[in-house]
Parts: C-alpha cells; structure tokens; sequence
C-alpha cells in the first residue's frame, strides 16, 4: 500500500510514450477575464478542428481542487492557453491547476500558450513537466494542432484541410466570397473563404450526423433537433433514434423517416457552429452573406437536390442573394439561387431569362421555387433585392420567410408548415 | 465473439486528493478498495518559499510532510535555519494538496472520504496519483455504453428471457448488492427502483435514451458517462431504446448467474469471476441490425446473401443484403463485438 503521494509524485512522474486517444483531440481552454481572450483562444479551436471539453476562465470562482478535479475528468490532449503581455500571471493559477490535475496523466496532456511571447514563455515553463511549447502566431498554433491531430490518429481526420481547400478554389474560380458548409458524421465545418485567399473557419467538433449526432442533442437539446421534423414524434423516441445512430456512424437511412431525421440533425450541427462561430467573434455575418454557398459531405450527398437546399437554406439562413452548388462525385453542380427577401407586405419578384420573363407576386412567409435555367436577371418590387445569376437545375428559391426562420411552437401549426415547406421545394419522398 | 475468457486490464480513474492506493503487483480481488482519500473542503493558498526566505525551487527539499500527506493542526510542514528558524506550520487540521512553481503551497482540510473499489481479480499493473490498472482474467462481454459508477456484485436473473423487459414488479431489497440482469429493455422505473433497493447494477440489451437522461442528466451521451457519485449503474450490451440479448449472449449470462460480477463502467464491460471451463460460452454471436428508423437494434437471423446495390424507401441507394425477405443496407449490419 502506497501511503500518500511524496513530494514529487504529483508534478515529477516519468513521461510516457506520447500517443492519443482515439477520436478528436480534446482540448480544454484557458483564458484571461477578457471576453475577448476567450474568443481568440476559441477562434484557434475551431480553426484547428479540435473538441473543446472545457474553457476556464481566470476569473472562476470555483475553488483551485475543484478546477484541477474538472480538468483531470476532462482528460484533455491538450491545454490551450492565451496571455497577454500585462496580464501575464492571470493565468498562473490556472496552469497550477493543470499541474494537479493533468500531471499524472498518461499520456500527458500538451500546453499550448499564445499570446505576448515573453508572458507565454514563461506560463510555459511554469507548467513542467507538462510539455509546454509558444506560438507566435494562431496560424502556427493551429498548424501545431493540427499535426497533433494527425500524428498518432488512426481514425480518418476531418476534412478541414479539404474543405478549406475548396473554399479557397470556388472563392478564387467565382471572383467572391464563398462559403463552403461540410456537414460529416462527427465534424461540421463552416468555411468563409475570400476571393483573396483569406479564410474564416469554424470547424466544429464532435458535431455531426453520426458519431457526432448524440453530441448535438446534448449541445442544443431534443427539441431544436425535433422542430426540424415533418411529422410527429415524441422526444422519448427521438432520443433513441438519435442515440442508436450515434452509436452506428456509417449508418445508411433507409426510411423516410429516418433521412428527416439526418436533415434535421444536419440543420440543427450547422446551426450550432455558427453559433460557436459567434461566439468566437468570427465573421458569421459575412458567412450569411456569402454570394455562393457550396455544399459537401453528408450535406451535399442526400439523394435529393432539394434536401442539401432545404436543409442549407434552413441552417444558413442567407442574407442575400446566394448560388447554391453542392459536390457529387468529385465536382460541385448548381441546385439552384436562393432568394431572400422580407417585403412589407407582398412584393412582386420578375425574372429574365432565355426563356421570356417571369413574374410572380410574394407575400410575407412565401416560400416556393421558380423554373428558371441559365442566367437569369432578376428585380423585386417592394423588397430590395436585384441581381443576375446563374439557376440551377431546380430554378430560384424564394424565401419570404424572415430572419431568422420562425418556427411554430405547437406541433399542430409547426407539423403543417414543415410539411408545406418540404412539399414546395419537393424535398421529401412520400 | 460476445464472450471471452480473457486476460483484461481495468483502469480506475482516482480522484484528486488520493491518500492510500494499492502498489505495483499487488493481488486484489473485485470490490477491494485499491485507492482511498479525502474531497478537498475550503482550500487556502500559504506562502511557502517566500515565508521562508527561500528559493521556491529549494521548499521540495525542506518539506516536512510529502504533498498529499494528511495532517494536524499545527505540524510543522516546512522549516528552514537553526538558531533562527523559519518554519511554516499547517493551519487547520487537512492535507497538503500542491506545491507551485512559485514555492506556494495549497493545503485544504478533508470534506468526505472517498473510495475507488477494483473490477476485476487480478494485480495492480499500474498505480499513480490518477490511476490504478488491474490486470486479471475473468469472463468479459463488451458492451455498448455504461452510466453511473462501477458496480462489484453477484450475478443474477431478473428476466426469464432475452425478449422480456425488466419489470420493477420484480425488484426488491433482497436483490441488493446483486448485479441484475434484464433482457430486451430496462426502463427508468426499473433503474431508479433498483438504485433504491441497493441493486449493485443492472444489465441488459438496452435502456431508453430519454430514461437515462431523466436519470443521470441531459448532458449525457451514447458514449456513456462514468460517474463516482452515488447514483445506479446500466450497461447496455446492444442499443438504446429495445435490443433482445441474442441467445449467444443472454445464455451464458443465465449460467452463470451465481457467480461473482463487475461492471466497469469506463469500458462499458461486464466482468465475470468463474472458472475457463465454466461452459462453452465462447460462441460467436449473430450480427446486429440497426431499424429502418433508427429506433431499435436487434440480433440478425442467419442465412443471408448479398443482393447488390438497392434503392430504399428514403430514396438512397446502397450495397445491401437480403435476409429472411429483408433488405438491408450492409452498413446497417454489424458484428456484436465490433468496436464502435
């Protein structure tokens, strides 16, 4: 029987061969009191793709034990931490809490500080013997994580680079800001790219339709996934259904219900990380705006065209006009133009194109396609909207429904709605 | 293979505040305390290195006390010089609980005791301030996910067959300190009701999701969610919502209901102390299917054949078998052990 620990057992133990769990790499978050330190610190999670288990602030009031006791169960891979020059021993408090918590764990877990680097250097050193490395830059540190990921994972990694790829080819091949939205089974992925090259990135991890879709539940709650559902189900039962297919990640739905209930998992993901996007002080905004939104994965590989739309329009909700192409096989096809628009009361939408002229009053909530092939010239009389585009094989999307979409609370006015959205748009087999 | 005699390793995460744990090589059996401390009550930060006129990194050396070390009001945790001595006392009765790269110390009186029992029979393979291993050969069926902390107990029936659903009808306080098994379901009446009548745990094809949020939160996941508080233990062996237990598996669990069992809950596993010969249980179970609609898993029947590419009613087409009738979507089929 080992009588306490000695002195040096709780900081000094013997490191061991370093390799990661399986899985994403989780990583645990430490910050200044600053709002703004949390969301430099969380812009590099979400860049890097990695699952954040835990962010801490120094201004916690929870007591040192407890916070290294939240550490130590969150079994972090890795300590993101962020200094700034001033204010360099906020955090000190924190890493001691690293210290006690995450010491003896095998293998032990990384610190990664950013920031002032003089302040960085020395909350680093103070972590030993948890490895600690600086960053100079969040581009390096994101890199650093990503080779962490890569190292010693045997599962397939997340298709950041790939995606990020993309969106940087369409944005260069369109001349404009491209959004690119990868919905997979544990990794959803809302890439801005700029015709420059400059990227906007939320990686959010673990959200998906499978592995991921029981993480989305406990993120948002049964019931922002249920709303999204065309006919009626209790949440008792949702919940199994949700489980089960986190549980089963390559799984193949095979009933119209069970692909409802992936569209609306993929909603409610992307919706999450816009919302983790926000919360990073990321340029959402710009990504709603974006004039061409590209769809890949799970998202882009619904047998219907009109499934990626639905489900992309819903979760996306863009703010103006937008092209929207998804990937089949290697290359990206145009579903069609999504129209947005909020009139007063009605407005009246005309569309030019080889075919003649179109015309087509809309009232507040309408939501409906128009056949359209080509390019296409379009104005609104009372809503501000105009532009020339290139429709899609399903025409152009008019969307009176407002931002954001509301949805019905009762099942008994939402069901309908749903169902009249889905049928316009033809996007669910009878 | 569902079961197998096997030689496992069990990891018990300990908790911060670790005051006795067993060494390297010690035998134990399951349900033996392998580590033992206190809970942190209001921790109070003393100067350490400063107090003494120190260098913070010399304080490790003039110690008194190892960290982690309990002690009373008013013992001597440092002291420095001779005729002018420095010392620096403990200032409640408590432990010790860090020292700083500053030379600070962090001392903290004890809240609650708490234990960390072993799952298996066998010897301590690995022992540190956050873990023990304990490494032994035992019958083990994995499972799918575990809830609650780590149940020791003896094995028994609560189920006359792999179909049925455990009915709370039929717990009672004899049954405590048992591990139970179900069949096809176990619903969060069946769960509370057991935890209330001091069953150790309880296994069986599945839980209800919704259940087992009622009962340990909804920030849980289909992972599991290992816990040390005092709430029941559930190891579901398929799915969530109804599995059957194929025969496979749900045989060998009534054969060998008797016998001494564990459930530990990080690996989601189901331990069972019995002899190698005990019985032929190590058959290879059927595959499992997951329903058209998510809502289910059960065991597939034998003699399937591959049917190509087919289209299905959610328009998606897909390699498939074709079993009994049935289509199916070959990633929709999977092996009972398969890791997931």
């Amino acid at each position: 029987m080992t009588v306490s620990t000695g002195p040096r057992a709780s900081v000094e133990l013997g490191q061991t061969a370093r390799t990661l769990s399986r899985g994403p790499v989780g990583a645990v978050l430490l910050h200044a009191r600053e709002g703004r330190t949390r969301e430099a610190v969380l812009r590099v999670a979400l860049a890097a793709g990695v699952e954040v288990r835990s962010s801490i602030a120094a201004a916690d009031g929870r007591s040192f034990v407890d916070l290294a006791q939240q550490l130590r169960d969150a079994h972090p891979d890795v300590v993101i931490a962020r200094v700034d020059r001033a204010k360099g021993d906020e955090l000190a408090t924190l890493v001691e809490a690293v210290r006690l918590g995450c010491a003896a764990q095998r293998p032990m877990p990384h610190l990664f500080v950013l920031g002032d680097a003089r302040a960085a250097a020395t909350l680093a050193t103070r972590a030993a013997p948890i490895p600690g490395e600086t960053f100079a830059t969040d581009a390096d540190a994101v890199a650093a994580l990503r080779a962490l990921r890569r190292r010693d994972d045997e599962t397939p990694p997340p298709r950041a680079e790939e995606t990020e790829r993309a969106a940087r080819n369409i944005a260069s091949l369109a001349g404009t800001d491209t959004l690119v939205v990868d919905v997979g089974g544990m990794a959803t992925s809302c890439v801005l790219a700029r015709p420059a090259g400059e990227i906007v990135a939320v990686h959010a991890v673990p959200l998906g339709v499978g592995a991921g879709a029981d993480r989305v539940v406990a993120d948002g709650g049964i019931d922002r996934v249920r709303r999204w559902l065309p006919t009626p189900i209790d949440a008792p039962a949702l919940l199994e259904r949700v489980f089960n297919r986190a549980r089963w990640p390559d799984a193949v739905p095979t009933s119209p219900g069970a692909l409802a209930l992936e569209m609306a998992l993929a909603r409610e993901a992307i919706a999450r990380a816009l919302l983790d996007g926000a919360a990073a002080g990321l340029d959402v905004t710009g990504m709603r705006a974006a004039p061409v939104v590209a769809l890949g994965g799970r998202l882009a590989a619904f047998p219907r065209a009109a499934q990626s739309l639905i489900v992309a329009v819903d979760a996306v909700e863009p703010s103006g006009l937008a092209t929207i192409i998804r990937e089949r096989a290697g290359t990206y096809e145009t579903v069609a133009v999504v129209a947005p628009l909020w009139p007063r009361r009605s407005a009246v939408i005309r569309l030019r194109h080889a075919g003649g002229e179109t015309e087509q009053r809309v009232a507040r909530g309408g939501f409906f396609l128009m056949p359209a092939k080509g390019r296409v010239g379009l104005t609104a009389t009372g809503a501000n909207l105009r532009g020339t585009v290139e429709a899609g094989g399903l025409g152009l999307l008019v969307d009176a429904r407002g931002r954001p979409v509301d949805l019905p609370q009762r099942d008994a006015e939402r069901i309908p709605t749903l169902a009249r959205w889905h049928a316009a748009v033809s996007a669910l087999p009878v | 293979m569902a079961w197998r005699y096997a030689r496992w390793t069990a990891e018990h995460a300990l908790p911060i505040g670790v005051a006795e744990r067993r060494d390297l090589g010690t035998r134990v059996r399951a349900g033996d305390v392998i580590g033992a401390g206190a809970t942190a009550g209001n921790v109070v930060r003393l100067a350490g290195a400063r107090r003494l006129g120190i260098a913070a990194a010399d304080l490790a050396r003039l110690l008194r006390v190892s960290v982690g070390s309990e002690v009373v009001r008013g013992t001597v945790l440092a002291r420095t010089g001779r005729r002018f001595a420095r010392t620096l006392s403990a200032p409640t009765d408590g432990r010790l609980m860090h020292l700083t790269a500053d030379g600070d110390l962090y001392f903290a009186p004890a809240a609650a005791r708490w234990i960390v029992r072993s799952t298996l029979d066998g010897e301590v393979v690995r022992s540190d301030d956050a873990c023990v291993a304990v490494a032994g050969a035992a019958w083990g069926l994995s499972g799918l996910a575990a809830y609650g902390p780590d149940a020791v107990g003896e094995l028994a029936l609560g189920v006359d067959a792999p179909t049925d659903e455990l009915q709370p009808s039929r717990l009672d306080v004899r049954l405590g300190g048992r591990i139970l098994v179900g069949g096809a379901r176990i619903a969060a009446e069946a769960i509370t009701r057991a935890h209330a009548c001091a069953i150790a745990g309880l296994v069986a094809g599945a839980a209800p999701a919704a259940g087992l949020r009622v009962v340990y939160g909804n920030a849980i996941t289909a992972a599991g969610s290992a816990t040390r508080d005092d709430s029941p233990t559930v190891l579901c062996l398929v799915g969530f919502g109804t599995a059957p237990l194929p025969r496979e598996v749900f045989a060998p669990l009534a054969a060998l209901a008797g016998s001494r069992a564990a459930i530990h809950a990080s690996s989601a596993r189901l331990f069972v102390f019995a002899p190698a010969d005990a019985g032929d249980f190590a058959q290879d179970a059927p595959d499992l299917t997951l329903a058209g609609d998510y809502g289910a898993v059960r065991p597939l029947a034998n003699g399937r054949a591959t049917a190509g590419e087919a289209r299905f009613a959610s328009e998606v087409t897909a390699e498939a078998l074709r079993c009994g009738g049935e289509v199916i979507p070959t990633a929709n089929v999977m092996p009972f052990d398969a890791e997931r």
